[in-house]
């Protein structure tokens, strides 16, 4: 089944798809039409869409409707992930699944509502309180938010975690061909959930007062997180096997990166693409390797340097890591990368 | 301006941010941004009146729902009435 969507209505093809049966959100541009699309679609096959009073009440309502095993979601943009953290930090905390949509615009503060990607450090660093992790997806087309939001509620029932899709306002509100491969997704069952039932004692809260009980429990998270950065880092990569510059971005900056490096190449540099897919677990052997004959490092995003951090410290210093990036709701052209690659890049080439 | 207008563009101005994004994408450059500031503080998108071909292109690049309703104005037969000219709204039903 193909056809022209846009991204924003793509993640909630996909929660549909992946049998996501409650929604609650606030809308916020430019992650309105999730919200929108959730209103008119999750209702029809047979599940729930409130709009909350506030982002706030949002992700509690996620916690409540996660907590009784259903798969649930919410989106927001930067201001309302801010509100969330609190709740985020719940669900991470009672081992709750649950699918967030970050779709970033600038910021700080109310910012404006075009893209950037300068929530990395609140949505991949942890933004909430105590030792938990997201597990954070970004895709990089249209294709890819319907794909990783059916991954997502997978990984988030598989860890028993938060998972955050990472996108831009520039992935959400773009439109390009959608391929949907129909198929029957069933969610896992869920002896942990609260059934409302006499027989089902279950209880599900973060709380654990006794100081060597909650180390336990954090060093139980610890472990999951461990398994997970073992077992579910993603990447892509694009002409790097001889590349000696490598450019390195993710979500919509891919994108322009893919053209810089033919535009690179055709001006006879080598150059190649690294594209994290899971901005938490960080693809670290996967740059390390593909970094391995790398002269030089160009991290791109649309931040004043966040991601750039956890490419250094997985390159721990072994090759030259530069930055390059625009904010405000500017994404640099594929020419403007060029340039900054000549610029900086080929006196050490 | 051609005699029979293909198309009509309504902004809701209490719901435009003021991004442009339409005025941008209008294969006719039949959009444009305000000069006034509208309640919120934006120069919301207006019509110029002329030349909508009710092509959707801003309807489907608008991040605000709602902000935007094309009607498409389909061009009567030479010989019926132009007063039954058939309206066919972009909806977002449409759009699924």
């Amino acid at each position: 089944m193909r056809q022209l969507c846009k991204g924003n209505v793509a993640i909630v093809k996909g929660a549909v798809l992946a049998g996501c049966k409650a929604y609650y959100g606030y809308p916020i541009t430019p992650a309105s039409e999730i919200a929108e699309y959730a209103a008119l679609l999750i209702p029809e096959v047979g599940g729930t869409f409130i709009q909350a009073e506030s982002e706030v009440s949002a992700i509690n309502m996620v916690y409540g409707a996660s907590s009784a095993g259903q798969r649930v979601m919410s989106a927001s943009s930067g201001p309302g992930l801010s509100l969330m953290q609190e709740g985020i930090s719940y669900m991470a905390g009672a081992e709750l699944p649950g699918v967030i949509v970050d779709v970033v615009r600038g910021g700080p503060g109310l910012g404006n509502i075009a893209p950037e990607q300068s929530d990395y450090f609140c949505v991949v660093k942890g933004g909430g309180h105590g030792c938990y992790r997201n597990l954070v997806l970004a895709p990089g087309s249209v294709q890819e938010m319907f794909d990783l939001t059916v991954l997502a509620f997978d990984l988030a029932d598989r860890y028993r975690n938060p998972v955050v899709i990472m996108t831009d306002g520039y992935i959400g509100q773009m439109m390009e061909p959608l391929e949907i491969k129909l198929r029957n997704v069933e969610p896992p069952a869920k002896d942990w959930a609260v059934k409302g039932t006499a027989e089902t004692k279950n209880l599900i809260s973060s709380i654990v007062l006794e100081p060597d009980d909650l180390e336990r429990h954090v060093r139980k998270l610890e472990a999951k997180y461990q398994l997970a950065q073992e077992l579910e880092s993603r990447c892509e990569t694009y002409l790097t096997e001889d590349a000696e510059i490598l450019l390195v971005g993710f979500g919509i900056v891919s994108r322009v990166l893919r053209t810089a490096v033919d535009q690179l190449r055709a001006q006879g540099m080598k150059a190649g693409l690294f594209r994290p897919i899971t901005l938490w677990p960080f693809p670290s052997r996967e740059l390390c390797e593909t970094a391995k004959n790398v002269k030089q490092v160009l991290a791109v995003e649309l931040s004043t340097g966040m991601m750039v951090e956890d490419v250094k410290l997985t390159l721990n210093g072994s090759v030259p890591v530069e930055y390059y990036g625009r904010v405000g709701g500017n994404v640099p052209s594929a020419e403007e990368i060029t340039a900054q690659v000549f610029a900086r890049m080929a006196a050490h080439v | 301006m051609s005699a029979q207008p293909r198309g009509n563009v309504i902004i809701d101005p209490e719901e435009c941010k003021g991004c442009g994004l339409c005025v941008e994408s209008c294969p006719p450059e039949c959009l444009e941004l305000a000069p006034e500031l509208s309640p919120y503080g934006v120069h919301p998108a207006q019509y110029t009146g002329e030349d909508c071909t009710g092509c959707g292109a801003c309807f489907y690049c608008c991040p605000e729902p709602g902000a935007i309703t094309v009607e498409r104005l389909t061009p009567p037969a030479k010989t019926s009435d132009p007063a039954v000219a058939q309206k066919e709204k972009v909806s977002h039903e449409a759009a699924l």
